[in-house]
């Protein structure tokens, strides 16, 4: 194996982390809500790619990415313009720079017309700063020799590391000085950030700032002084030095100036000690220099902080609206803001962990959940009384095994972000091969769901979105004409809605075209010429297998890939989908999903000596029916009549083959199931054991796919249940299909 | 002649990719005791933490970057001395002047190979042994 591949590994990950921070700048760039730190970290995330990619020999890439970067680097120094046709070309940039990353990866290659074009549109934009894809520089050999720089050598004995740090912090014979401004001194126009300048020029550090003074802000004065700062310096610099650093602000800013060795000496005034704040502890440590004293912590978080943000105010600060505060801010601030940047560190704290391993243990309380349920049953087979030890016990394991399982199910849960950041690109691309100006806004990205399920949703939610924007959207022409602005807009939502996922693509376009759908289907058989339909169904028509209202297969939404398929797709998942539509507002497809394919709540359910567990998320009631609620209809169809509505009755036994014919529904129980466009169905079953969750294991992965069978379980006896897709067996063809072979037989 | 197991070595860099990398540069070159760092001020908190002979950093950085990292490393007192090479990624001349101005020991074009490192280091340290 190359020795480098676990390395690429990584950088490729962290690629994808790159880019998706890359768009998600570029964006919000796009939208007028960066600011220099945006403009910053899209830079950063390129020069990232860049450094790795140069580092595996991707050369393409780093050229590319090379380009890209003195695009930016421009923007950053101010000498290109934070403008939308700008941030435009660069979002384009940073679809071909995926392209690249993805060749590099080895899935794909880079249309290199297209890859060249791009490079000079972003040249240009530098005002033809040079060649586009010329080799960066290679800067290792050249660059070093024309600044003429001498390394400067260091002996290893003299570094820090070779001597215990606190030695280095308490070791005296240098200046202490602490001041603090009067109000004075602020009001002639002085500014303590001056003197602290200038201190540093002398070399001051340790520089902290004693703000515990400062009042609560209602209190606080806002012409007053509160604060003081305290420094040391090196003890070779002259005395003088220092006091002219204070010389022009006088008496207005109070100045206490010692060197340790007077420390030491016990020449010191007490009250100068104290002036400078020196603990008494500290200052009489201080007299006897080879005491082993307790040492103070090694760094006090607001000496770091201190310390970073003087490193940061002389720092360039390369954005031009990079936070023009900070320069002036008062050093309180500062450290304030230090802080707050250690806390969003601490929070966003995140291990990477194997999937497979999440999935092991998915696995595993999957089966702990099942030897749970066949616990319980033996301890209720066994007559044991419910409070018996036995039983509390058990009801406790079952409350902990809950708990367990849906922490396990959290650690599998992720934010949708990762599908919807897909989808800008995605939409710039076929806007620009619509011809259509479309605008997408996400809501709901930190949604989250089960890692299968979001695997699961990029086909369909980008179907839908080629749909909207293809079908659903008009063109800017139109659009002006029908008095709605000329760039269309697209919504992707998602949300949590009644233990699912609800994901919801919307558009303001023309909606559906009601009469043309109703002539297609009927011209197509789908429907009969005369049936009537409400709005709704005429506008759920849509999914039925093999319509497709496209005139010309275009090249966006055609791809041979109907309606249909994607609700197949959906259904699969145990989702559902449905269109509502305005005509001349715009159409707004739903999708629902359960939010985990590991475990389902469902009803056990007996058929045909056949245990079956139906999903409860499709049960809209469990009904007894009375024997005249029943209408036959022919000689083996009939009809539930419930609530002045019929609903066909379908006995379960006989649709999965197990029986061949109806038992009585009325000596049964009926299940009221709903699915999303077959309509109601009332299913007829022996008997209801009752409900639980169940942990779905894969048939298909198994055994094979069963037609009307979704998956199976385990049940807590041990018995293998199947599990009804529901959904199948209302499906007019697989009823068809049954119907037609008893008589294929009989024939 | 110092060993290289001898130096004790803090790499700051963004990039995870980057300080896996160097890390196993610098492992294959012999050194033992290997600190990391994903930005500037990581790498100064893990600096005042436990010092160390060589730090290696990355110029482009969020928080704290390379250049304001060496400055407080330099004014800090008991880091002021520790050994200091920075990672560029362009042969950046304003960069490298204000970098040298700020006393670093010396710098490296990113990408490099465990030769060039070596030397750059053993510019700084003396040849290794």
């Amino acid at each position: 194996m190359d020795p480098m591949e676990p390395f690429k590994a990584t950088f490729f990950q962290e690629c994808e982390e790159q880019m998706a921070e890359l768009e998600a700048g570029l964006l919000a760039l796009e939208s007028g809500e960066g600011d220099g730190e945006t403009i910053n970290a899209v830079f950063r995330a390129v020069h990232s790619v860049k450094g790795g990619a140069g580092a595996f020999g991707f050369d393409s890439l780093v050229k590319f990415a090379h380009v890209f970067e003195t695009a930016l680097d421009a923007m950053r120094s101010g000498a290109l313009e934070v403008e939308p046709e700008a941030v435009k070309i660069m979002l384009r940039a940073s679809d071909v720079l995926a392209d690249h990353v993805l060749e590099a990866k080895g899935q794909g290659q880079v249309d290199c017309a297209r890859a060249q074009a791009m490079a000079e549109e972003l040249a240009g934009l530098t005002s033809g700063g040079g060649e586009p894809l010329e080799e960066p520089g290679d800067g290792s050999v050249e660059g070093e020799d024309s600044f003429g720089f001498t390394p400067l050598m260091v002996d290893l004995d003299e570094a820090p590391a070779a001597r215990a740090p606190q030695a280095d912090v308490e070791e005296p014979g240098g200046w202490r000085l602490s001041f603090a401004p009067t109000e004075a001194m602020y009001a002639k126009g002085n500014d303590a950030l001056l003197l602290l300048r200038e201190l540093e020029r002398l070399g001051a550090h340790d520089i902290s700032l004693e703000s515990s003074a400062l009042p609560e802000f209602d209190f606080l004065n806002p012409e007053a002084s509160y604060c003081k700062w305290s420094a040391r310096l090196p003890g070779d610099v002259p005395e003088a030095d220092i006091r002219d650093v204070f010389d022009f602000v006088g008496d207005d800013c109070p100045l206490a100036l010692i060197h340790e060795n007077e420390l030491i000496k016990g020449a010191a005034p007490p009250s100068l000690v104290a002036d400078l704040g020196l603990a008494p502890a500290l200052a009489s440590a201080l007299d006897d220099p080879f005491a082993t004293t307790p040492a103070p912590p090694p760094a006090a978080p607001v000496d770091v902080a201190a310390l970073l943000s003087a490193a940061r105010a002389e720092a360039p600060q390369p954005a031009p609206k990079a936070r023009p505060a900070v320069k002036d801010a008062p050093a309180g601030e500062e450290l304030h803001a230090g802080k707050e940047a250690g806390k969003a560190a601490a929070v966003a704290a995140t291990i990477r962990v194997d999937l497979d391993r999440v999935d092991r243990l998915i696995d595993l309380v999957g089966e702990l959940v099942i030897n749970q349920a066949m616990l319980a049953q033996r301890v209720s087979e066994a007559n044991l009384a419910r409070s018996s030890t036995v039983a509390i016990g058990l009801d406790e394991l079952e409350q902990l095994t809950r708990e367990i399982q849906d922490s396990v199910m959290a650690i599998r849960a992720q934010p949708v972000k990762s599908v919807f950041q897909r989808m800008p690109r995605l939409v710039r691309e076929i806007a620009s091969a619509t011809r259509k100006e479309v605008r997408l806004v996400t809501e709901g990205e930190n949604t989250e769901v089960d890692k299968t399920v979001i695997e699961r949703l990029s086909d369909p939610i980008t179907h839908m979105l080629r749909n909207a924007i293809d079908h659903g959207l008009e063109s800017p022409e139109e659009r002006v004409a029908a008095g709605k602005p000329a760039e269309g807009v697209v919504r992707l939502a998602a949300l949590h809605r009644s233990g699912r996922i609800v994901i919801e693509v919307s558009d303001d376009g023309r909606g559906i075209n009601r009469p043309r759908v109703r002539d297609i289907a009927v011209s197509k058989g789908l429907i009969a010429a005369d049936a009537s339909l409400t709005d709704e169904e005429v506008d759920n028509l849509i999914f039925l297998p093999g319509f497709s209202t496209a005139q010309t297969i275009s090249d966006i939404s055609g791809r041979g890939v109907g309606m249909d398929v994607v609700k197949r797709s959906i259904q699969a998942l145990g989702g559902r989908i449905s269109i509502s539509s305005q005509p001349g507002k715009g159409s707004t497809f739903t999708m629902s999903l359960p939010l985990t394919l590991a475990v389902l709540d469902g009803m056990v359910v007996t058929a045909a000596e056949h245990t079956l567990v139906a999903p409860l998320t499709a049960i809209v009631e469990t009904l007894r029916p009375k024997p005249n609620d029943v209408r036959r209809l022919g000689p083996r169809g009939a009809v539930l009549a419930v609530r002045g509505a019929h609903v066909p009755l379908i006995d379960v036994g006989v649709a999965l083959g197990w029986r061949p014919n109806p038992v009585d529904p009325a000596a049964g129980v009926t299940l009221l199931v709903e699915s999303e466009v077959g309509g109601r169905a009332a299913l007829v079953v022996d008997a209801i054991q009752g409900q639980r969750q169940v942990v779905i294991k894969s048939l298909e992965a198994n055994y094979q796919r069963v037609e009307a069978i979704a998956a199976a379980t385990i049940l807590g006896d041990g018995r293998v249940a199947l599990i009804l897709d529901v959904d199948a067996v209302i499906d007019s063809r697989f009823l068809e299909k049954l119907e037609s072979q008893p008589l294929a037989q009989a024939s | 002649m110092p060993a290289a197991s001898a130096i004790k070595v803090l790499v700051v860099d963004d990039q995870l990719t980057m300080r896996t990398l160097i890390r196993s540069t610098l492992q294959q070159l012999g050194f033992v005791d290997i600190a990391d760092a994903p930005d500037g001020e990581e790498g100064f908190k893990a600096l005042i933490q436990r010092p160390v002979n060589l730090v290696l950093s990355d110029f482009n950085m969020p928080k704290l970057d390379g250049l304001a990292f060496l400055r407080a490393v330099r004014s800090h007192e008991p880091l002021r001395k520790t050994a200091f090479i920075m990672l560029t990624g362009r042969a950046d001349a304003d960069l490298v002047q204000r970098a040298i101005q700020f006393g670093v020991n010396n710098y490296i074009a990113k990408p490099f190979t465990a030769q060039a490192l070596k030397a750059k280091i053993e510019q700084v340290f003396g040849a290794l042994t």
